[in-house]
């Protein structure tokens, strides 16, 4: 991927640019290496709501296709620093991010990006699954790619059967896919939601909590679709569930709050080493149950 | 207790039965394809005048005040700080509360020097009156939407003005649908603006705004005090296709209430 792929501008850029430019990334993937050896580096990154501080000086390096879980207590601000890094925080009204964050070399926040641009890259899969209510489970996927200015129908069912595969759920859907998506069960639906994710081909997706809502099957299933993703994707996911993180993850970074109640990083590891032993005594603390 | 709570429910309902048995028996024998065809300058026997006045007004209104309405609902609803929100909010809800008189009162000092007495000053003084339930009623079906919609969608990639218009107002189209509906039927039988400004005319007019147009309730008012009763029984039948086209307008919003999917 080359360096300057995160920035264009938001003006100027038209739709059928864009597509053209998702295409092109592909490519250019495979032809060139990347210019970094991280996916994505956090410099001392903080998020504020207001003038509160949710998140204090993440430095943090996640490596190229691999799956790295966020772990820690409730309100240590790990769904805060996922949203940070696909710049979702700041659609909420009064937040602001401080410290840097490098997308493959590249300033996440710098002056030329175009946030729409950075979540084009950055995908993200929610808490509660989220399919568009008023769109059938073809619709859902493609729902990217079609606001992006793709007309092509022949590309549109392309992309909507490579992504439900990926995503596996093909099977069980390709039946019905002109239903509405809200008709599928929780876990089918958060797997449908992680297919429209990557069916605008980003190159890092961010997972929050992603099976939080759903029943233990449903949970294997995702977990599951979690490692085969990691082949092609660099994966971040929060989790609550500890024995999720040490099944799926490579990585893990294990966060806490101080007496601010602003959350910081304790410490990042290989999986097992968090797992079996981890540096610090308050990881040890959390991974035994002592407390979180 | 139980039974004088009934005894009040029914006498509440009286009035609503009896007044739907007098127009329909009083309209009833008046009722044929004359009066939809025949305007009184060329023959007595009809109301088209009347009946396609009220329809070319009302329809010229909505079409005028939806799109304002629908966009004005979107800034507030999606767009604006929440301080300006409450604040139109409030001058919104003054709107709605503004009677009917009033507001044709208005078009009458304003709005009748500059159009004259004509159909477009009636449209103004109707689409006055329309505009704010179709902000109030569209903002209420755009909080429904849920804001994981809106996010799912940001974090696909897509700008905010797409977000809007193709997830959020996709979401809620029903809904907004439903908002000009309601706007519709409560122009369709608004009577005291048209009194001041259009007045009403014997005279069939095709989508001519500039001169008078003849409307519903301007015909229920003008024949209701007739002393022949032919006149007397197009005021009658008047009065049962406004109930009708009014009634039939509020049981297909409250139909897709029901089953709206945002809701």
């Amino acid at each position: 991927m080359s360096s300057d792929e995160i920035i264009k501008t938001s003006t100027g850029m038209t739709t059928s640019h864009r597509t053209e430019q998702v295409s092109a990334d592909k490519a250019a993937d495979d032809a060139y290496p990347t210019s970094s050896k991280y996916a994505l580096e956090l410099n001392n990154v903080e998020a504020f709501y207001g003038t509160f501080r949710a998140v204090a000086g993440v430095s943090l390096k996640i490596a190229p296709k691999s799956v790295t879980a966020f772990i820690g207590p409730s309100g240590c601000g790990k769904s805060t620093l996922l949203r940070v890094l696909n710049r979702m925080h700041e659609t909420l009204p009064g937040t602001s991010v401080k410290g840097q964050i490098l997308l493959d070399g590249v300033d996440l926040y710098g002056p030329k990006v175009d946030p729409v641009r950075a979540r084009c890259l950055v995908g993200m899969v929610f808490q509660k699954p989220n399919p568009f209510p008023t769109m059938s489970i073809f619709e859902n996927v493609i729902s990217g790619l079609r606001l992006a200015g793709v007309r092509s129908k022949s590309e549109l069912e392309s992309v909507a059967e490579t992504s439900l595969r990926k995503a596996a759920i093909w099977d069980e859907v390709k039946d019905k896919l002109h239903q509405p998506g809200t008709s599928l069960s929780g876990g089918q639906q958060q797997r449908l939601c992680i297919a429209r994710t990557i069916a605008v081909k980003p190159e890092i997706v961010l997972m929050d909590e992603p099976c939080s809502a759903l029943d233990p099957l449903a949970t294997l299933k995702v977990e599951e679709l979690v490692r085969e993703l990691a082949v092609d994707y660099t994966i971040v996911i929060v989790t609550h569930n500890m024995q999720q993180a040490s099944r799926v993850s490579d990585t893990t970074a294990f966060f806490s709050m101080d007496e601010q109640r602003a959350g910081y990083l304790v410490e990042v590891d290989a999986t097992s080493k968090i797992f079996t032993n981890p540096k610090e005594s308050l990881t040890e603390g959390y991974i035994a149950g002592r407390f979180g | 207790m139980r039974l004088s709570a009934l005894i009040a429910t029914i006498a509440a309902i009286i009035p609503l039965i009896a007044l739907i048995y007098f127009v329909i028996v009083r309209a009833i024998p008046w009722l044929d394809a004359e009066l939809f065809v025949n305007n009184p300058l060329d023959k007595p026997s009809g109301i088209s005048n009347a009946i396609f006045g009220s329809l070319q007004l009302t329809t010229a209104a909505i079409l005028a005040v939806s799109p304002i309405g629908v966009l004005a609902a979107i800034y507030l609803n999606e767009y604006a700080s929440p301080r300006v929100a409450s604040w139109s909010e409030l001058v919104i809800d003054v709107m709605l509360g503004v009677p009917s008189i009033v507001v044709g009162m208005f078009a009458f000092m304003v709005v009748v020097p500059q159009l004259g007495v004509s159909a477009g000053a009636g449209v103004v003084a109707i689409g006055i009156l329309m505009l704010p339930i179709v902000v109030r009623t569209t903002q209420e079906v755009l909080r429904l939407v849920p804001s994981s919609v809106r996010e799912a969608s940001l974090a696909l990639g897509v700008p905010v003005w797409k977000t809007v218009i193709f997830v959020v107002c996709r979401t809620a189209f029903s809904g907004i649908l439903t908002a000009v509906i309601l706007a519709y039927s409560r122009g369709l039988g608004e009577t005291a603006p048209l009194l001041l400004t259009v007045r009403g005319t014997f005279a069939q007019n095709w989508l001519d705004f500039g001169t008078t147009m003849n409307a519903l309730p301007l015909t229920i008012y003008s024949y209701s005090g007739a002393a022949d009763s032919r006149t007397l029984g197009q005021a009658w039948a008047a009065a049962l296709l406004l109930m009708v086209l009014a009634l039939a307008l509020n049981i297909v919003v409250r139909a897709r209430t029901v089953n709206s999917r945002v809701a």
